[in-house]
């Protein structure tokens, strides 16, 4: 059972939507005093982003989060979460990313897919293969809007998985065996994350078998032409003004982006 | 160097070696050698050296330690480090071997080479490296350390030759030309739960860059590698305490796989 300390669930998708909007940390949700369930918090994140295709933005596709096993375990959750990726949340490979839009940005090596055909509901790694056009390397820029980027699992779903940025390299045709790349983050030239697509839950297709899953527990679908980010190969770097960003991915090519100065 | 320091070099190698030979692990030797002192520690590993060849232990090759930034950042180093490799170190693809073979073991996956020439040139380059190489294998070292609880600095571990225990070959040769060496997705997994992931640029940037510094330290130190010697050319990924019953897997892409279980004593 729901307890809001005060107001609806439809006061916090405004809040979260705000400190979004505002780049403005805010306190916790669930430290606020606020005791979601899962579900309360994945109609916050909904709500939340509601607000955002009011203002006109377009849902591009989904991110997926705590693919990996050590971020399961740091949560203490057994399950991935997910959150959908706006048009306003797109930055062009290569393209310079405003700063001064996010509280404390953050950036992590990703494996993107792109969608051919709708998925939903328990799928086979065979039917989830088919339903991709492309794969390619991909960065994501997470922003917790909570103060220090400290949160609960409620308080991270109502966030929108604290997606905020992403940046997708050239794609790739899909027969590539994405399974065990090598995979470099580089700031300036000099890497600061290595790793290997494996860390992806074992392997970055389950990612997609998992999402088109929470698709159907949200009596929803992954559309045709959506993006999927599959999630993380290591651990997240936090971003510096005016450096710039590549990813090298084993087979795959690269993603880049430069950050202004101003944050 | 003085009849006094050459007593303490003499001193540590035999704790190094009485640790090895009983099984017991000894205190750190850097209390006893000049502080930081990278020769007194190498000296204490080749004392060691040769009393084992002289015992008829045969020297197979190399290895190269501390070849990863995250490492040489705890220990304080800018360069890595280099052990010898003996034949009766090597285990085979998907051996079972007791954990107490090796002390405190712990496991990392890594890039082999096996050269075909000497490189006995002075300052070998990449070039030279490259030529040498008849072909790369995937590894799995399982280093230890003779030193209580992993209590190691530079120099206790350069001493101990480079922490090493055993390692395990991969069946698999490739040439280097089909690989993408620096790139190289790597994963390890103990009984199918990932435990290390990582790539080749982990290891000083790419693992020739290690094969490099070796045959360059070598051919300095008037004992050039030769055709037939394995490299070990440094971790991909960060390194897995192990306990027995223990199933090692480790995958490097391109290079295929390698994998060794571990048991309780024999």
């Amino acid at each position: 059972m729901v307890i809001l300390k005060n107001g609806t669930l439809a006061d916090l998708a405004a809040i979260v939507d705000a400190a979004a909007e505002n780049a403005s940390a805010i306190e916790q949700l669930s430290s606020q005093g606020h005791e979601l369930s899962l579900a309360d918090a994945y109609t916050v994140q909904q709500q939340s982003v509601a607000r955002r295709l009011q203002r006109g933005e377009q849902q591009v596709g989904i991110k997926m989060g705590f693919t990996s096993r050590a971020k399961m375990i740091q949560m203490g959750v057994s399950d991935m979460i997910w959150g959908p990726l706006t048009d306003a949340m797109a930055i062009e490979d290569g393209a310079e990313l405003d700063a001064s839009r996010f509280i404390h940005p953050r950036v992590e090596p990703e494996i993107a897919f792109l969608l051919k055909k709708p998925l939903t509901g328990k799928v086979s790694l065979a039917e989830a293969m088919s339903a991709v056009e492309a794969v390619a390397p991909a960065l994501e820029v997470i922003d917790s809007r909570y103060r220090n980027f400290k949160f609960s699992l409620q308080d991270v779903i109502a966030d929108n998985c604290s997606s905020s940025g992403f940046t997708v390299g050239a794609w790739q045709k899909s027969n590539v065996d994405i399974g065990n790349l090598g995979m470099v983050m580089e700031f300036d030239g000099a890497p600061v994350q290595i790793g290997s697509s494996a860390a992806i839950l074992g392997n970055p297709w389950r990612s997609l078998t998992a999402a088109a899953r929470l698709a159907a527990e949200a009596e929803t679908e992954l559309q045709a032409g959506w993006i999927v980010l599959a999630g993380a190969s290591t651990a997240a770097e936090a971003l510096l003004p005016g450096v710039h960003v590549k990813l090298h991915t084993q087979q795959l090519g690269s993603a880049e982006f430069n950050v202004g100065e101003q944050v | 160097m003085s009849n006094m320091i050459n007593e303490t070099i003499l001193e540590a190698a035999q704790m190094l070696r009485q640790a090895h030979e009983t099984g017991i692990a000894c205190e750190p030797v850097r209390d006893i050698l000049p502080a930081l002192s990278l020769e007194a520690a190498y000296a204490v590993q080749q004392v060691n050296t040769r009393h084992w060849v002289e015992q008829g232990r045969r020297v197979v090759g190399c290895k190269a330690g501390l070849t990863s930034k995250t490492v040489q950042q705890q220990l304080g180093v800018d360069q890595p480090d280099f052990g010898v490799l003996f034949a009766d170190m090597f285990v085979g693809d998907g051996a079972d071997v007791a954990v107490t073979d090796v002390m405190q073991p712990k496991v990392e996956a890594e890039v082999a080479l096996v050269l075909e020439r000497d490189l006995d040139m002075p300052q070998p380059t990449v070039a030279d490296v490259i030529s040498a190489t008849a072909y790369a294998l995937p590894a799995i070292e399982i280093v230890g350390s003779r030193i209580h609880n992993w209590d190691i600095n530079i120099v206790d571990t350069i001493a101990d030759n480079a922490s090493s225990g055993l390692y395990v070959l991969g069946n698999s040769p490739q040439k280097l030309e089909q690989l993408d060496l620096r790139l190289c997705g790597m994963v390890m997994e103990c009984r199918g739960e990932q435990i290390s992931y990582g790539a080749g640029q982990a290891c000083l940037g790419h693992p020739l860059n290690a094969a490099v510094w070796l045959a360059r330290t070598f051919a300095e130190g008037g004992t050039p590698l030769k055709a037939g010697d394995t490299i070990l050319t440094g971790a991909l990924g960060p390194m897995a305490a192990v306990t027995p019953g223990d199933r090692i897997e480790a995958r490097i892409n391109g290079l295929g796989s390698v994998r060794v279980s571990f048991s309780e004593e024999k």
